[in-house]
């Protein structure tokens, strides 16, 4: 089930919000459980049993490390066996497919093997599944008791299918204990509705563009369409998934959860390293303190820093998909911020801050090549486009989109920096502190009537990172 | 006490492993798709046919009773009956992507809606048929039969993956 359906918006979450509010506090988690599993099971009735199966599986492991503190030896092999199970049944949905075509391709062999599709979120929900093990194995937490609270933290509907990866230190308390009141639902759905007006409105329209364009062989655009288009993928991709991101924190806000942001206006980075510290910082901050840390992090000697951040990079890369353009931009990512910290990242520090945001966006833009692109080659070819390899510097139906669509553009420039959300206060009314005036109220009824406008009569789009 | 927690725990844990290990067989046994060829999978499938009450049909065939193009799909294999008065018929299709399998499951059914309609009266050994008929989806292969032997032709199917 789609957070930007109307099946969702008219019919699962009122009904879910009336029982949890109505329930007394003891039955808001199993409430909120079993509209979960509901809710995974809409979309995937056979993996529901994967995701059940994983959960108490991390339940068992949680605790057998926790009952093995005292012996360190034995911990950590109970810890290793853990995280061992989990990446290996992430890996094999994920990544054998992979495996056996690169297998195929590079030896003279054709292995015939039986494909399962990915099932929807198991990126997400196991590498929650991992925190929770290694932070119990390094005694930053205690296991839960409960399994139906550890089963709620793991599949809770609004953050399960595609983040934020929510640590459990991070929410461990609020499993017990948290605040539910009326403000806090109207803060939340005021979070939702922004994020449901980013995805419906903005994320699907500049998607359609990048389509259009994307659909013209790479060799026969011009300089200024696969800008374009390239430009499109960039919005498309930020307002579906921040917008996705902040459908699930007003969601977790409505249910009485704080979760962490996970996007703070990636596009005004004015470095590579300022970008991934806006962009999916749940992910990040995951592979900082689960590989990049134990790895040795920068307490090392220059030599070892590069690798570990090139093992971290292509790992990212190879979180996102089974596929070599992934790998390829996430080592894209992994040299990039090697340069900024060894080479160039002085420099770049002196320069101009228009010039130092022109430099972030435009190698920005030239990794979501790879990430859009279906191969190297495409990626390869399309860049080629983007610096006049292509059909010449400009053609007229480009300069037609853009003249039809200047206000989209506006917009999503507008919605990707502090502006936007500063605009938006200012014609609410509304303060920095959240007091919400009859105007606000007005203008985020307005945002949920056009997305749902836009939902009824657009066609089904799911989010882009339901893939991952 | 304790002792005898932790061991609840260990062996818990490999137990579920053991499910799960379990579970992931049975979904490559009865839900898997195939890195297998159209071809490979068509030339099974039609090893197992009837031939001489299942017939071949062309292009046409098929949009004329399912409104399917052929050529929107990776490969197509379709048998029916020449007699107007069976109901028999075997289709094969290799979807190019996931978003097909919506649009044919739909027009299967659609199809057997409108033969149900056809044998419902005059020839209920037929409709029966249709109301037994066998629709499997495997990845990108979609596989449908209706026929006395369904089950056999099921059968070669799933083994042709």
């Amino acid at each position: 089930m789609l957070f930007s359906s109307v099946t969702f918006l008219f019919l699962f979450l009122p009904v879910v919000l009336a029982v949890y509010y109505i329930v007394p506090d003891k039955g808001k988690n199993p409430v909120l459980l079993a509209a979960s599993i509901l809710f995974y099971a809409w979309g995937e009735p056979v993996y529901v049993v994967l995701m059940i199966l994983s959960i108490i599986l991390n339940y068992f492991c949680g605790r057998d490390i926790d009952q093995k503190a005292d012996d360190p030896a034995k911990a950590k092999r109970s810890m290793i066996f853990a995280v061992a199970v989990n990446v290996l049944i992430l890996g094999f949905f994920k990544y054998y497919g992979f495996l056996l075509d690169t297998l195929n391709s590079v030896l003279p062999s054709d292995i015939p093997y039986r494909e399962l599709p990915l099932p929807i979120g198991i990126s997400f929900y196991t590498f929650q599944s991992l925190s929770y093990i290694v932070d119990i194995y390094r005694k930053n937490v205690k296991p839960q008791n409960n399994i139906l609270y550890f089963a709620l933290y793991i599949s809770m509907f609004p953050q399960l299918i595609a983040g934020p990866i929510v640590r459990y230190i991070d929410i461990e308390e609020q499993l017990v204990k948290r605040r539910i009141s009326a403000v806090r639902l109207g803060q939340g759905a005021m979070i939702f509705i922004r994020g449901l007006a980013k995805k419906v409105i903005l994320a699907n329209m500049t998607g359609e563009i990048f389509e259009q364009i994307s659909a013209v062989s790479a060799s026969r655009l011009s300089v200024v369409a696969a800008w374009l288009g390239c430009i499109s993928y960039a919005f498309q991709i930020y307002f579906d998934f921040s917008g996705y991101s902040d459908m699930a924190v007003g969601l977790g806000k409505m249910f009485g959860f704080e979760f962490r942001k996970n996007f703070d206006y990636p596009y005004i980075s004015q470095s590579i390293s300022e970008f991934w510290r806006r962009w999916h910082i749940s992910l990040s901050t995951w592979f900082r303190e689960y590989v990049y840390i134990p790895l040795g992090g920068n307490r090392c000697s220059a030599a070892r820093n590069i690798i570990n951040l090139m093992i971290v990079w292509t790992l990212t890369g190879m979180w996102h998909g089974a596929a070599w353009n992934f790998i390829a931009w996430g080592l894209y990512y992994g040299v990039l911020l090697v340069m900024e910290k060894y080479v160039w990242g002085a420099a770049v520090d002196r320069l101009p801050k228009a010039v130092r945001h022109i430099y972030a966006l435009v190698l920005v833009m030239i990794g979501w090549v790879f990430f859009f692109s279906p191969s190297i080659g495409y990626a390869l070819r399309y860049l080629a486009a983007m610096f006049g390899g292509g059909a010449g510097l400009a053609d007229s139906g480009t300069w037609f989109i853009i003249l039809s669509h200047w206000l989209l553009y506006l917009l999503a420039v507008l919605g990707s920096t502090k502006a936007g959300y500063a605009l938006l206060r200012a014609v609410t009314g509304s303060s920095a502190r959240g007091r919400v005036s009859v105007s606000t109220i007005i203008v985020y009824f307005g945002m949920f009537f056009i997305a749902v406008a836009f939902l009824v009569t657009d066609t089904f789009n799911p989010f882009l990172y339901f893939r991952f | 006490m304790t002792e005898r927690r932790v061991g609840v725990a260990e062996v818990m844990k490999y137990v579920i492993f053991a499910v799960i290990i379990g579970y992931v067989v049975l979904l490559l046994m009865f839900t898997s798709g195939s890195s297998r060829s159209f071809d490979e999978v068509a030339d099974s499938v039609r090893g197992a046919l009837d031939t001489e009450t299942l017939t071949e049909m062309n292009d046409q065939a098929l949009k004329r009773n399912f409104g399917l193009n052929s050529a929107d799909y990776d490969g197509v294999l379709y048998y029916a009956a020449e007699s107007s008065m069976s109901a028999e018929e075997v289709l094969l299709i290799k979807v190019k992507s996931d978003d097909q399998v919506q649009e044919v499951t739909d027009a299967l059914n659609e199809r057997i809606e409108t033969r149900l309609d056809a044998f419902e009266g005059y020839a209920p050994e037929e409709a029966k048929k249709l109301e037994n008929a066998n629709q499997s989806v495997r990845g990108e292969f979609i596989f449908f039969a209706v026929s006395s032997q369904a089950e056999d032709y099921r059968a070669a199917f799933d083994r042709s993956l």
